[in-house]
């Protein structure tokens, strides 16, 4: 059975596009057959994050548009066994893709024994964020700890349950997962920042996971590494119980919620 | 490629607000109107409605200008579908120029959404604004028939709308910022409200509304309404219960 998750949030730059690379990438680690999906047409960057843009030849629209196979078009990932990208275009915009079309190729990578899809959605609220949701079986609701992205959650989590197909169809509705990303304990403790309780309290859907505010998620960005392959750094560990909690273990601990203790020196100089 | 249907032609029941003129006179209309709308302006935005001309089919075209009436309606950004006359072919008709249908709108829908009601299967309906609270805005002869609440047990997401119509809301479940839960009669949540909760909406002044946490964005009973910057900040967090009382909108802890 393949399940189809999105990652969506209703705000820009909270972490999606990090989020889908390093779920999609941890799950065909753990030998699951998957494939990550940039529904953001026009600004795609999910190949950037998975290292692959110079092998981008066909993209999601040429898919949708039946221009290129399935074959043609899925990159397969260098590092992993089981991953593949399936890249947005650059130079169409969000109209070109349409309902019938994406639930064509769903099919296709269905019937490629496909495990998991990942949905990396665009920001908004608007026809390309539907899009991306519209299939959804599981959601990942990719939060910061900030008033406006909480708002926007409790927004797209209202979507979900009125326009993805499981609503449409009066199926069971689209489990939700909070993923809080960019967390900042420090910022929390200052009151600058919502904590991981008021998140989920304003929310009210379970806690997939909280992945701390750290450099290296810019630098393996850069490099086109998803940050969930440095086992050393905390956003990568954060990611890796994520995808634990997502396939079952739901009661492990969280961790990284606790600002790190000052040391002797940063505490003489406050 | 299969033979797959691409349209099917199908007989179907739905519910549709309706609204009853009872005058010819714009101003009266626009006025009432407005006050109406400006309840629940998400709610009532581009909600299709049936607009009710029987009570003016005694006068003549001369006496008023039918389209212009429907004209004023859209102006409040409702959605005229059709106009509903007790006799098709009378004279109005020929001026109207949108679709007619005839006979009594109102109690057809009024039975079919108790009939909706007593199936148990009254779910939401923030996409579906077309249940009937016909006549009354410019009327007010609404009747309240018993009927099973409205009962929603998740939350209520920011954007979201729910109409409790001629009936009680029970949401089990926070209502988020920016989502409105509206009732003819009283709204209970068990759990904190953060939207905007609008009770009475049909004029019943003596509906509440109760909350086991008070951090509204808009608090109303029977168009009598206070923003959050006007409730006590002891009051905020609280389980509290709002009601009119000589006109007057009360806030009091529980
Ligand atoms: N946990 C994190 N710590 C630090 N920076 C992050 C983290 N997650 C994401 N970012 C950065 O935030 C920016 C936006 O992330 P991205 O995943 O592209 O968001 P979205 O897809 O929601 O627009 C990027 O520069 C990314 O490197
Ligand atoms: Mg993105």
């Amino acid at each position: 059975m393949t399940k189809t998750i999105v990652v969506t949030s209703g705000k820009g730059g909270v972490g999606k596009t990090t989020t889908s690379a390093s779920i999609a990438t941890g799950l065909a680690k753990r030998g699951y057959k998957t494939v990550v999906i940039d529904f953001d047409v026009g600004l795609r960057n999910l190949d950037l994050v998975m290292g692959c843009e110079r092998r981008v030849v066909y993209d999601l629209v040429n898919l949708v548009n039946q221009e290129s196979s399935l074959h043609q078009t899925l990159i397969k990932d260098k590092r992993i066994e089981n991953l593949y990208i399936l890249p947005a275009s650059q130079t169409r915009d969000k109209d070109a893709l349409t309902i019938e079309g994406i639930a064509r190729v769903m099919h296709k990578l269905k019937k490629s024994d496909f495990d998991y899809i990942i949905c990396d959605s665009p920001a908004g609220i608007e026809k390309g964020a539907k899009m991306a949701l519209y299939f959804a079986d599981e959601a990942i609701v990719t939060t910061n700890p900030e008033v406006s992205s909480v708002r926007d959650s409790d927004r797209i989590l209202g979507i979900l349950q009125s326009e993805s197909k499981r609503s449409k169809m009066n199926e069971e509705p689209v489990k939700e997962h909070l993923l809080i990303t960019r967390y900042n304990p420090g910022r929390v403790k200052d009151g600058q920042m919502l904590s991981v309780d008021d998140i989920v309290d304003l929310l009210a859907i379970p806690l997939l996971g909280i992945i701390p505010e750290s450099p290296t998620v810019l630098d393996c960005s850069n490099e086109g590494k998803p940050v969930i392959l440095d086992d050393d750094s905390e956003a990568g560990q954060a990611y890796s119980d994520a995808i634990d909690r997502l396939l079952g273990e739901i009661t492990k601990p969280h961790r990284f919620m606790e600002a790190p203790k000052k040391g002797f020196l940063s505490r003489l100089f406050g | 490629m299969s033979s797959k249907a691409g349209v099917e032609l199908k007989g179907g029941m739905y519910t549709f607000m309706s609204l009853k003129l009872h005058t010819s006179d714009t101003d009266i209309i626009n006025q009432q109107l407005a006050d109406k709308v400006q309840q629940a302006p998400a709610f009532f935005k581009n909600t299709p409605v049936v607009v009710d001309f029987s009570a003016l089919e005694a006068l003549t075209d001369e006496q008023f200008d039918a389209n212009e009436l429907i004209e004023c309606v859209r102006r409040h950004k409702l959605v005229p579908i059709v106009a509903s006359l007790s006799n098709k072919s009378s004279p109005l008709g020929d001026s109207i120029a949108i679709p007619l249908i005839e006979g009594s709108v109102r109690s057809a829908a009024t039975q079919k959404s108790t009939e909706k009601q007593s199936s148990q299967e009254q779910t939401e309906e923030q996409n579906e604004p077309s249940s009937a609270i016909e006549g009354s805005t410019i009327s007010r002869e609404v009747e309240f028939i018993v009927k099973a609440p409205l009962f929603i047990n998740k939350p209520v997401r920011s954007g979201q709308q729910i109409y409790a119509r001629e009936t009680d809301l029970i949401i089990m479940g926070p209502v988020g910022p920016g989502a409105e839960v509206i009732a003819d009669n009283n709204i209970h949540i068990y759990g904190p409200l953060r939207g905007r909760a609008l009770c009475g909406v049909s004029g019943n002044a003596s509906t509440r509304i109760f909350c086991t946490s008070l951090e509204a964005e808009l608090v109303s009973v029977a168009g009598s309404f206070r923003m959050l910057e006007t409730i006590p900040p002891e009051l905020r967090g609280k389980p509290a219960q709002i009601w009119l009382e000589d006109g007057k909108l009360r806030i009091e802890p529980l």
